[in-house]
Formats: C-alpha cells, sequence, structure tokens
C-alpha cells in the first residue's frame, strides 16, 4: 500500500538517528580517509622523483605536508619547496587546498602562497590524487601560466628578464625548518 | 462541436496584458522581496481589459488549488474590482518570453535555494564594486546555500504550480491545474492549451541543486524503479551486473580501482541493504531514501555512476565524439564535464548514463522540459532515443524527470490511487464525474475550452485517439499510472489501476490517422509494468459478465469523457468522419450496448 505516505508525513526531515543508524561506514569523511591511506599507500611504494607527502604530525589524516624539489634547468633549481594540503571531508569529490609554506616568487603563486592551477579548482576529478597534484605543481614550476598569473611582475619578468626573475627567486626563497 | 482554439490572450502581440478573473484579487500573493508589484513584475495585468481576460469562454481554463482561498460562489467571469497589486503592463514585451527579473527569480523560486556569487556579495562590496579582488574573494569564500535533504519526499505536485503562479505566463501556463479531484477552490483564468502538470504527475519527489540534481535523480529513480517492481532476482541481478562494471570502469575508463572501488562499493553495499530488506517496501523504500539523504553514501554512488558514464563515453568514443562540440575531445570533455565533481548533467551525459545503467535493464526516462520554450505546454523526451517511438504501453519502467532551467527533479504519473480492489472503478469514476460537474458549473462552455486544451485536434475529442498532448488523458482521467510507482501498483490489487493505464489504443505517434479496429489488448504478454487488466478483461469467465457500470447522470455517462467503456472487452472505438456532423458522432452508447451482450 501506499507506504511513501508514511515519508510524507514526516514532514520532509529525515531523522537524523535513521541517518547515522543506516550504516556504519557513514559518517563523514570516511570514505576520503579510505581513500587517503590508499594514496600514502601508493606515494609510499612507488615513490615519485623530486616529490614526497606524508600526513602532517598530529596524526590528522586530512592534513598533509609535501615537498616539491625544484626541476633542473628552471629558476628554481636545487631548491625545495614545502607545501600543505588540507583535505576536504568530501575528498575525493572536492580538491584538497594546497598552499606553498616556503615562499616562492612565481607567477602562479601569490605571497600567501595561495595557487592558481586549474585541477585544484575547476578542473579537479576524483580521478587526480595528491601525488598528481605534486607532479602538477613540480612541472608548474618550469612552466608557469603567464596568460593567468597572480604575481603580475613575475609573469613579465620570466620573458623579459630571466637573471632580475632568478634573482628574485632566490630573495625570496626561505628554507623553514622541519616541523 | 469544435471552435477553432484561440490563442491565449498573453501570447498576442500587443494584447493589452494578461488578465487575471475577478476571483484572483481574493487569493493573497506573498509580497515578494523581488519587487513584483514594481514595474517589473512579468505581464500580469489585472482585470478584463486585456484581451479576453474576463471571459469564461475557449479560453478560459480552470484553475484550482488548494492554496487559493477564493470561494466558489465568487468565480465568474462578470465582474471584476481589480486589487492585485500587480503592475497592469501594456507592453507587449511583458507578454512574450522575454524574461524578467521578478519572473525569473520566481521561476527558481524552489529550485536551487541558491543566490548566485555575485548576489551574495553585491551589498557588501558596494563602494568597491569593481574591486577584481573583492569579488574574487567573495567567490572564492562562496558556499551555496543549499537547503532542504537531498532527495525530498515525495510531495503533491501542486506544489510546483503553486510556485509558478506568480511567476512569468508561460511558466503558468504550463504549470497550470485545471482542476483537482475534490478540490474546492476554483479560479478562472484566461489560458488555454495549458499542460497541467499536476494532472499528469500527481506527485514529485525535490531533488537538492547542488550541481548533481540530474546524476541524483537518475540514480534514485533507478533504485526506486528496481525497488516498484518487486522482483528481487532482478535487484540481485543488477547488482551483479554493475559489479561486473567494474572492469569497464577500469578498461573502457581508464581509472585505477584506488579511484572507483571505493565509491563502486558503495553502490554494491546498497544494492545489498537494499536486498537484505526487500521483503519489506517499506523498509526498503527508508533504506534507499536514507541512504541518498547520507552525503557520504551519495556522494560515492552518484560519481559511481558519473565514472560509469565516463567510461562509457571513452569505450564508445567513436559513437560520440561527433557530440563533442568543444575542442576538449572525448577524454577531455569526459574530464570537464562528466567525471568532474558538482557539474550537472548534459544532453550528452544523459544519453550515456541511461545507455549504461538504464538501457540494458530495459528502463525508459522519460524527462519533461518545464522552460521557457515557447508553446504552453511542456515538452517531453524520452531516452533512449528509440523510446520515443514507442508507444507508452510498450515501454519498460520508466523515469519520470522534470527539468526546469538547471534542475531536476523525479516525478510521479497520476494514477488512480490504490484503494480497495473492489470499489475502484466506481471511486475513480466518481471523482473524475465530480470534478468534471465542477467544470460543466463553471464554464459555460466546458468542451470548448477542452478543446482548446487538445491542441484544436478535433481526433482528440474521439475516445481512443490521443493526439499527443498528454493533457488528454488527464483531462479524460487517464493518465496513465506509473509503472514504476509501487504506490499505485500495489500487489494487493496490482490489477486495479489498469482499466485506466491501458484502455486504448493509443497511437500517440502518429495521430492523425484513424483507426477502426481497435487493438486487441490481449495479445501482449504481461509484462512487469503490471498492465494486466486485459489479460484479466479477456477470461472468459468475465467477458460475460461485464457490467456497465451505473452512473449518475446520462450526460456523463453518454459523455465521451466516461471511460467505462473501456473496460468493456468488445469496445470499438467510433470512426471519425471530419465531414459528419455531431449528430454522427453519436453511435458511441449503440456500440457499447451491442459490447455488453
Amino acid at each position: 500500500m501506499p507506504y511513501e505516505d508514511t515519508h510524507t508525513s514526516t514532514a520532509g526531515s529525515i531523522p537524523a538517528a535513521k541517518l547515522g543508524g543506516a550504516r556504519k561506514a557513514a559518517e563523514p569523511g570516511q570514505n576520503a580517509m579510505k581513500r587517503l591511506q590508499t594514496e600514502l599507500m601508493q606515494l609510499m611504494t612507488s615513490p615519485a622523483p623530486g616529490v614526497s607527502a606524508f600526513p602532517s604530525a598530529d596524526g590528522n589524516l586530512l592534513s598533509w605536508r609535501a615537498t616539491i624539489e625544484g626541476p633542473d634547468d628552471t629558476p628554481y633549481a636545487g631548491l625545495t619547496f614545502k607545501l600543505s594540503f588540507e583535505f576536504p571531508s568530501n575528498y575525493p569529490y572536492a580538491p584538497p587546498t594546497v598552499l606553498f609554506s616556503t615562499p616562492i616568487y612565481h607567477p602562479n603563486v601569490d605571497f600567501s602562497g595561495r595557487i592558481c592551477l586549474d585541477i585544484l579548482k575547476d578542473k579537479w576529478t576524483a580521478a587526480y590524487n595528491t601525488q598528481t597534484v605534486l607532479l602538477s605543481l613540480q612541472s608548474l614550476l618550469g612552466e608557469p601560466n603567464n596568460a593567468s598569473p597572480l604575481n603580475g611582475e613575475a609573469a613579465e619578468l620570466w620573458d623579459k628578464n630571466p637573471a632580475l626573475f632568478k634573482t628574485k627567486v632566490m630573495d625570496r626563497h626561505k628554507d623553514l625548518e622541519d616541523d | 462541436m469544435f471552435q477553432p482554439p484561440e490563442r491565449p490572450a498573453f501570447l498576442q502581440p500587443g494584447s493589452g496584458g494578461y488578465g487575471i478573473a475577478h476571483s484572483l484579487p481574493e487569493f493573497t500573493f506573498e509580497e515578494t522581496p523581488l519587487g513584483l508589484s514594481g514595474g517589473g513584475g512579468g505581464g500580469y495585468g489585472a482585470g478584463s481589459g486585456a484581451a479576453g481576460a474576463g471571459d469564461a469562454g475557449p479560453g478560459s481554463l480552470l484553475y484550482t488549488s488548494p492554496i487559493f482561498s477564493t470561494t466558489g460562489s465568487s468565480v465568474g467571469p462578470a465582474s471584476g474590482a481589480f486589487h492585485l497589486p500587480f503592475h497592469h503592463s501594456t507592453s507587449p514585451s511583458a507578454n512574450t518570453n522575454t524574461p524578467s527579473p521578478a519572473s525569473s527569480s520566481l521561476a527558481h523560486h524552489h529550485l536551487h535555494q541558491r543566490s548566485s556569487p555575485l548576489s551574495s556579495s553585491s551589498s557588501a562590496d558596494m563602494e568597491s564594486a569593481h574591486d577584481v579582488n573583492a569579488q574574487e574573494a567573495a567567490a572564492r569564500d562562496y558556499q551555496p546555500n543549499l537547503q532542504g535533504p537531498l532527495v525530498g519526499n515525495r510531495i503533491p505536485s501542486t506544489v510546483i504550480t503553486e510556485a509558478y503562479a506568480k511567476a512569468d505566463p508561460v511558466y503558468v501556463a504550463k504549470t497550470m491545474v485545471r482542476y483537482l479531484a475534490g478540490a474546492p477552490r476554483l479560479l478562472l483564468l484566461p489560458l488555454t492549451q495549458a499542460q497541467m502538470l499536476p494532472q499528469t504527475y500527481s506527485h514529485y519527489r525535490p531533488i537538492q541543486g547542488d550541481g548533481n540534481c540530474g546524476w541524483r535523480a537518475i540514480a534514485f529513480g533507478y533504485f526506486e524503479t528496481l525497488l516498484s517492481l518487486g522482483n528481487k532476482a532482478e535487484l540481485d541481478a543488477e547488482r551483479q551486473r554493475i559489479e561486473s562494471l567494474n572492469a569497464f570502469i577500469q578498461t573502457a575508463g581508464g581509472h585505477p580501482d584506488y579511484v572507483y572501488q571505493p565509491m563502486a562499493d558503495e553502490t554494491i553495499e546498497l544494492f545489498d541493504r537494499l536486498s537484505a530488506v526487500f521483503s519489506s517496501p517499506e523498509a526498503a523504500m527508508t533504506e534507499l531514501l536514507d541512504s541518498f539523504n547520507n552525503a557520504e553514501i551519495a556522494g560515492a554512488i552518484i560519481y559511481h555512476f558519473r565514472l560509469l558514464a565516463g567510461a562509457w563515453l571513452r569505450g564508445n568514443a567513436d559513437s560520440f565524439s561527433a557530440f563533442i562540440t568543444s575542442d576538449l575531445g572525448v577524454s577531455g570533455y569526459a574530464e570537464a564535464t562528466i567525471e568532474r565533481p558538482n557539474v550537472e548533467i548534459d544532453n550528452l551525459g544523459i544519453i550515456l548514463l541511461v545507455n549504461v545503467l538504464l538501457k540494458p535493464v530495459g528502463f525508459v526516462l522519460e524527462i519533461a522540459y518545464l522552460d521557457r520554450s515557447a508553446g504552453s505546454e511542456v515538452n517531453h523526451y524520452r531516452f533512449p532515443e528509440e523510446a520515443n517511438r514507442s508507444h507508452p504501453s510498450e515501454l519498460g519502467p520508466t523515469i519520470h524527470l522534470l527539468f526546469r532551467p538547471d534542475h531536476y527533479d523525479i516525478l510521479y504519473l497520476a494514477g488512480p490511487p490504490p484503494p480497495p480492489p473492489t470499489t475502484v472503478p466506481e471511486v475513480d469514476l466518481q471523482v473524475h464525474r465530480v470534478a468534471f460537474s465542477q467544470g460543466y458549473e463553471i464554464a459555460s462552455t466546458p468542451l470548448h475550452s477542452y478543446a482548446d486544451e487538445l491542441h484544436a485536434n478535433p481526433l482528440a475529442l474521439i475516445p481512443g485517439f490521443d493526439a499527443g498532448p498528454p493533457g488528454l488523458n488527464t483531462v479524460m482521467g487517464l493518465g496513465t499510472p506509473s509503472p514504476i510507482s509501487p504506490f499505485t501498483a500495489s500487489p494487493a490489487s496490482p490489477w486495479m489501476s489498469t482499466p485506466f493505464a491501458e484502455p486504448m489504443p493509443q497511437h500517440s505517434q502518429p495521430p492523425r490517422a484513424p483507426i477502426t479496429v481497435p487493438t486487441p489488448i490481449s495479445a501482449q504478454p504481461p509484462q512487469r509494468h503490471q498492465l494486466r487488466f486485459s489479460e484479466y478483461c479477456q477470461l472468459p469467465e468475465y467477458r460475460d459478465t461485464w457490467r456497465e457500470p451505473a452512473f449518475q447522470t446520462s450526460t456523463f455517462k453518454n459523455s465521451h469523457f466516461n471511460v467505462a467503456h473501456y473496460n468493456n472487452p468488445n469496445f470499438q472505438p467510433e470512426e471519425y468522419k471530419p465531414d459528419a456532423d455531431e449528430s454522427e458522432l453519436a453511435p458511441r452508447v449503440g456500440s457499447r450496448k451491442r459490447g455488453s451482450v
């Protein structure tokens, strides 16, 4: 019979107890944790050269620290950059928030360390992972997208005055202590 | 009997607005912050000054809704003091499809419930309106204000009409209620050819508009349909099929298992949970609704279906590459549209998902497009494409969606309620008889308005000829009960809904060809959508016992709106002769008597 009517009569609200009791794996972030554990395993078993990532020391799997080594033949050669990854609880359906912790002079990074990279914004899909993000950022160091800079001066100097660009990179760079 | 249709007054360029009959002023419109009462009110003219506005003639339409507080006694086209606060627009543009801010905002009143980033920040940035940084910051921090559950409960579709009653005339026409059985409130509105959404679809289920609504609606409809079929073996078979598609996601979609496995697992687990409680439809439905309202589970299932669609696209790239108009290519399109979280499903996405999810199990997706396209009728389209050529009775279980720009909700066909089996025919007919008697009381020339509604197709006046507009079915009380709905086809009385479900050979695709021989309905094997009335009807022990139900008025008894003769297995639809006058259309009674031996 019209068992749906019982739903209608509950006035549109789904009782929270029902939701919670529906199943065990339903807590927010459960799937994100599962996914991040898998990614951590992959990073440890098959690391990519020049990048690394690991959950931060406080044991929160949604918060990671990562490093990128500056690629050779770029102004960033020999430098190491630290980054922070904050994963949303609905990861991988939303991208992580990635910031440069190490000060960096780059056309697509602002002075707060925020990054302009399409796969971290509207091009994100669940097929990307921490490693692909790091590798994309590494290649961004050598091939900035000067068409949409966050740092306009850097975008200009990249083409016009590579020597000055390199100087600014070195001036800005400051190795962080390990946290 | 038949008059050429009048164009709706509000669609005529230059007509002086869009009139609302006398009774409307007693209906209290909410004052909206959108300034509906201001200049941009979207073309409402109050009063009979508009062409044909207060006229109860062919162009009139009975408007009933519980929300209208008008009493029936005041319904009348004759007089009119007009108290509406609406701006009486004399601009032709206000009567056309030109979007006006108020109407378009209202149109989305029940949709996404979210404001745009710009509007949320506009007041704060008033003095720095051109401050790009501030706007960027606002956009970055913008969180859509999403309200309500991810998948709501089934609620009467009149809610949609009520929401649109204040909106653009095009929307009003497309959502108009003509009457509701038992609804005491009546209004007259000068609308013709209105597609009456609530008549075709009795209920709808709101889906949250977070960018996944199309995916979510189809996914939910898929599971709900599986439940409604009442076949546990089919549910389990689908579980196996979906699980076997994991390999397809890997090979064709190119995704490693860590990407799709957690999501596919959620889908499979939902199958398992549904299977575990399958014996209780109520528990299964509760489980389904709860799961789809759990963001963790629903997000995984929806993305799983995105991956399935994306894999289908990549696996059939040759077939679909021509449909990708951007320069992204197949893979780029899949990443940018199909597999991108919170991006709404587009037409190609629907085709892909139907192909991979619904078509193999024989489900059909039918979408009613309630948009600002010209005309006063909701456009329908079915997926897969070939289903558009099929008669509704030949379709598999159908999922109905309502599309409003940028949003999908689930619709449920109006069907007879599932009352006790023995009394259903009379109860149902009684309901419609009452409804029509209201119509007779109010509208002086009801047939004319019906004719208008039926797109002025003379054939539409003949029972057995469905000219296509769903209005016909609904006017005649023949709304096909949704085969997917477990609520209209309860196991207790599975045959009860069918007298109205498949009463006649509707040739809706080539509607203009008269037919004289009724389709032998019994030839159709019993299908799983439970349209079994014909079979029942053809049983010898019942054939001779069929009796014409008693009706209370001869007017209705002899009316072609009376659907009772479809119960007669020997019923033959009359042949329409365009040149014949009305007297020759009469032998209906005779044929029915012949049949009732």
